[in-house]
C-alpha cells in the first residue's frame, strides 16, 4: 500500500493512477471508544466481534491531464470512498495510488466556514484550506466575490448566510483555486437554477481550459455531456470503463435488470401469497369466460431472448401463448399497454392490425413485433387480452399483470413516454 | 517512473520515519497560512459576544493575581515571599498558557470533525494553531506582566533578551504535548476526562504559586533517600520553564546554560515525539472521528 502526492505536476504524467486499490472498513459492533471498553474486553478474553466491509475492492485506472472522467453507480458503490482516497481523507488498505498535482474538490461546500467571519474574511480561510498562500488569494478575491453574487452581504459575518449563500461562496470558492485535478461530487444539485447552470458553464470552461476533471454524478445526462471517458462503480469494482455512452448504456441496462428482477420476485411472493390466502379463487385483475386463454406472455428482445428490459429504438415482440379447449370463431388478441402512471399509451389488436384469425383449437402462439420500441426510458405495464370479435365476449383479459422497463438508448430524448420518430429540418 | 524530486512518500510502513516527518514539515510550511488564518479566526470569535473584549487576556491573570495573593497571604503567613504579585505572575502566565493549550488541544482534532471529514489538509496545523492562538493570548498578558515590573521596580535582567528563547521553548514543548493528547482523545474520549485530574496535580507539582526552594531537598522513602527538589525538575519540563520565566523577570538573573540547554532538548525531544505519534495516526483521523 503506498500513495505518493506531489504538489508540483509533472506534465507528462498522469495526474491521477490508481493501481488495484482497495478500502477495507472494519464494522465492529459497537466501537471501543474508551479505555473502559478495552478493560472490559481485556477481562472477558471475547474476541472483538468485528465484520470488514470493501467499500472499494479493486479499483485500477489513470487520468491523464487535460481528461474528463465520470464516474457513475448506485448508492453505496464505493464512489464517495474512491473520492475520499483521493483527496487524502482516507488512505488505501492496499493498492498504489498515484497524485500528481494539487487537488480540489467540490465535496462539501463551505465546510471550514466560520459562521462568526465575514464572507470575505472566509475567503481566504477557506483558500488556505485548499493551501493557497495570501498572495494567490488577494489576486483571486475579487473575481469570487463577483461569482458568488453576493452584494453588500460579503462582508457581513456568515451565520447570517441562508444555505444558497453559503454554497454559493463556497463553489466559488473552490472553483477559483486553479486546482490541477478538480473533484465534483453532486455540487449541481444545490442552489437554484441559475446558479446551478453557471456552476455547470464554471467547470466546463475549466475543462474547456486544460483542467482535469473527476465527476461523480447521478445525473447521467451531464456524465455524457462533459465528460470524454466514464467508469461504472459497484460493489468496488470497475464494471465497465469506456466512453460515457457506452458506459451510460451499460449501466442502465444492467440496473433495468435488476430492477425487473427484483419486481418479478416479489410478484411472485406475493403471488404465492395470493394462491396460499384465496386458492381457487379467480386471480386479480384477470377475467373472462375462459374459451380461450392465454396461458404464456412472453417479452423478448431483438435476439429473441426473454427479458424485462428493453432499450428505447430497440425491437421488441410480445408472444401470446392460448389454449382452447373447443374451437373458438374468429377470436381477436389485443395488448394494452400503460405507462406506470396510469396513462393508456397504446392498444393494438389482430383485428385493428389486419390479422384475421379464422379459428383457434388447441394450443397456438400469436406475436406481435415492434421493430423499434417507440417508448421513452421508463416502467410500463402492459394487459393482454383474447375477445370473440363479433359479439364483445371476452374469453380471457389480463389486466396490466405484466411489467417491463425501458432505458434510454443514449440519443438523449427523454421527454415524454414515446418518441415521434421525427427528424428536424432547417427550413429557409 | 516517478521523478524523485518533488515526490515525498506518505503512508508507507515501510518508510515511515525520519524522511516522512521531514516531508510533513515541508507540507505544513506550506499551510502556515491556514495555521494563520485559524488563529486568527480563534482569537476572534473569542472575543466575539463578550463586552471587555481582548481585555479579558488582562483581567484574567489580574484577577487570578489577586486571588492567590489573598489566599497564599493567609494559609502561608509564615513564608514570606517578596513582591509576591509579581513573583506569581511570572509562574501564573506561562502556566495558563499551558495548561490552555493543554485543555484546547484536546478538542482541536475532535472538535473539527467536520473540516477533518471533509477536506484534505495537514492535520497538523490543528493542534498548533490552538497552541499558537494560545500563545498570543500570553503575549497580551505580557502587558500585565511588564506593568508589573515596573509597578515593583523589579530590576531588569541583561538577560532579556533571552525571553523569547524561553517563550520559544515553551511553545515547542506544549506543541509536542499537544500532539500526543489531540491524537490520543480522537481514539479514546477518556483522554479529557483524565487530563482535568492530571492537570490539577501537575499545578500543584509547579512552583506556580510557591517557590521551588520550599520542596525538601531530601527525603528518605523505604530507606530511599531521593531529593524531592531537583526530580521536580528532571521530571517536569514546567518546573524549569517556570523556574527560567522568573530567573530572567523577577530575580533579575539569567538562567545557567546547562540548565536551559537540558530543557531545550527535553522540549525538542517531547515535540518530536509528538509530531511522530500524531503523524502515525492522524491517517485514521477521517474514518476514525
Amino acid at each position: 500500500m503506498s500513495v505518493f502526492r506531489s504538489s508540483s505536476l509533472a506534465p507528462e504524467q498522469p495526474v491521477l493512477e490508481l493501481c488495484h486499490v482497495g478500502r477495507r472498513f472494519v464494522k465492529r459492533r459497537e466501537r471501543n471508544r474508551s479505555f473502559q471498553d478495552k478493560f472490559i474486553r481485556l477481562l472477558s478474553r471475547r474476541n472483538v466481534e468485528q465484520e470488514d466491509f470493501w467499500p472499494l475492492r479493486d479499483v485500477s485506472f489513470s487520468l491523464a491531464r487535460g481528461e474528463s472522467l465520470g464516474v457513475i453507480g448506485p448508492n453505496g458503490s464505493g464512489k464517495s470512498t474512491l473520492l475520499k482516497l483521493i483527496t487524502g481523507i482516507l488512505t488505501p488498505t492496499y493498492g498504489e495510488m498515484m497524485v500528481n498535482g494539487r487537488i480540489c474538490s467540490l465535496l462539501e461546500l463551505g465546510a471550514g466556514f466560520q459562521p462568526d467571519l465575514t464572507g470575505r474574511e472566509n475567503i481566504f480561510l477557506n483558500g488556505s484550506i485548499y493551501g493557497l498562500s495570501r498572495a494567490q488569494m488577494n489576486a483571486r478575491v475579487e473575481s469570487i466575490v463577483d461569482f458568488a453574487e453576493l452584494g453588500d452581504f460579503i462582508d457581513t459575518p456568515v451565520r447570517h448566510y441562508s444555505s444558497g449563500m453559503y454554497v454559493r461562496l463556497g463553489f466559488a470558492v473552490a472553483i477559483h483555486t486553479d486546482p490541477d485535478l478538480l473533484l465534483v461530487d453532486e455540487v449541481l444539485a444545490v442552489g437554484d437554477q441559475s446558479f446551478q447552470h453557471k456552476c455547470m458553464s464554471a467547470i466546463q470552461r475549466f475543462r474547456d481550459s486544460g483542467g482535469t476533471l473527476l465527476l461523480v454524478s447521478h445525473d447521467l445526462g451531464s456524465i455524457q455531456n462533459i465528460c470524454q471517458r466514464a467508469i461504472w462503480l459497484e460493489q468496488g469494482l470497475v464494471q465497465s470503463a469506456g466512453q460515457p455512452t457506452d458506459v451510460v448504456m451499460d449501466y442502465l441496462r444492467d440496473q433495468a435488470l435488476r430492477e425487473e428482477q427484483a419486481e418479478r420476485l416479489r410478484q411472485a411472493q406475493e403471488g404465492a401469497r395470493q394462491e396460499e390466502t384465496e386458492a381457487g379463487s379467480t386471480e386479480a385483475g384477470r377475467w373472462g369466460s375462459g374459451k380461450v386463454r392465454i396461458t404464456q406472455v412472453m417479452l423478448c428482445d431483438g435476439s429473441g431472448q426473454e427479458t424485462g428490459a428493453f432499450a428505447s429504438g430497440e425491437p421488441l415482440s410480445v408472444c401470446l401463448h392460448y389454449t382452447a379447449a373447443q374451437r373458438v370463431e374468429q377470436p381477436v388478441f389485443g395488448l394494452a399497454v400503460y405507462h406506470e402512471t396510469g396513462v393508456h399509451i397504446s392498444g393494438p389488436n389482430t383485428q385493428i392490425g389486419g390479422l384475421t384469425v379464422a379459428g383457434v383449437e388447441g394450443e397456438g402462439e400469436v406475436c406481435y413485433h415492434i421493430p423499434k420500441l417507440p417508448l421513452l426510458a421508463g416502467r410500463y405495464r402492459l394487459s393482454v387480452a383474447v375477445v370473440d370479435g363479433r359479439n364483445n365476449e371476452t374469453f380471457d383479459y389480463h389486466d396490466r399483470l405484466y411489467d417491463f422497463q425501458v432505458y434510454p438508448d443514449g440519443r438523449g430524448e427523454r421527454y415524454g413516454f414515446v418518441t415521434l420518430g421525427g427528424a428536424w429540418r432547417l427550413e429557409s | 517512473m516517478l521523478p524523485v524530486r518533488d515526490i515525498y512518500v506518505l503512508n508507507t510502513k515501510a518508510t515511515a520515519g525520519y524522511p516522512s516527518l521531514l516531508a510533513r514539515l515541508r507540507e505544513l510550511w506550506n499551510y502556515r497560512e491556514l495555521i494563520r488564518n485559524l488563529v486568527v479566526s480563534d482569537l476572534k470569535s473569542r472575543y466575539k459576544n463578550s463586552v471587555f473584549g481582548f481585555f479579558w487576556s488582562l483581567l484574567n491573570p489580574l484577577g487570578m493575581m489577586l486571588v492567590f495573593t489573598l489566599i497564599f497571604g493567609v494559609l502561608t503567613p509564615n513564608v514570606k515571599i517578596e513582591k509576591y504579585p509579581l513573583f506569581l505572575l511570572c509562574g501564573l502566565l506561562p502556566w495558563n498558557y499551558f495548561s490552555t493549550s493543554v485543555n484546547g488541544s484536546l478538542y482541536s482534532v475532535v472538535g473539527n470533525t467536520n473540516l477533518v471529514k471533509k477536506v484534505y489538509f495537514p492535520r497538523a496545523v490543528l493542534p498548533i494553531a490552538t497552541v499558537l492562538g494560545q500563545l498570543v493570548n500570553f503575549l497580551l498578558a505580557f502587558i500585565v506582566l511588564f506593568a508589573a515590573l515596573l509597578i515593583f521596580q523589579a530590576n531588569f535582567s541583561p538577560w532579556l533578551w533571552m525571553l523569547p528563547l524561553v517563550l520559544l521553548i515553551q511553545t515547542i514543548f506544549t506543541i509536542g504535548i499537544a500532539f500526543i493528547l489531540s491524537t490520543l482523545n480522537v481514539f479514546y474520549r477518556d483522554t479529557s476526562m483524565i487530563m482535568d485530574v492530571v492537570m490539577l496535580a501537575w499545578f500543584f507539582l509547579t512552583p506556580v504559586f510557591y517557590a521551588a526552594d520550599i520542596v525538601p531537598q531530601s527525603l528518605t522513602v523505604g530507606g530511599l533517600t531521593i531529593n524531592p527538589q531537583r526530580l521536580l525538575y528532571i521530571f517536569n519540563p514546567m518546573s524549569s520553564l517556570i523556574n527560567m520565566y522568573r530567573d530572567l523577570l523577577y530575580w533579575g538573573y539569567r538562567t545557567d546554560l546547562d540548565f536551559f540547554v537540558r530543557t531545550a532538548v527535553t522540549a525538542i525531544l517531547v515535540f518530536v515525539f509528538g509530531f511522530w505519534f500524531f503523524h502515525r495516526y492522524a491517517d485514521r483521523f477521517g474514518e476514525e472521528l
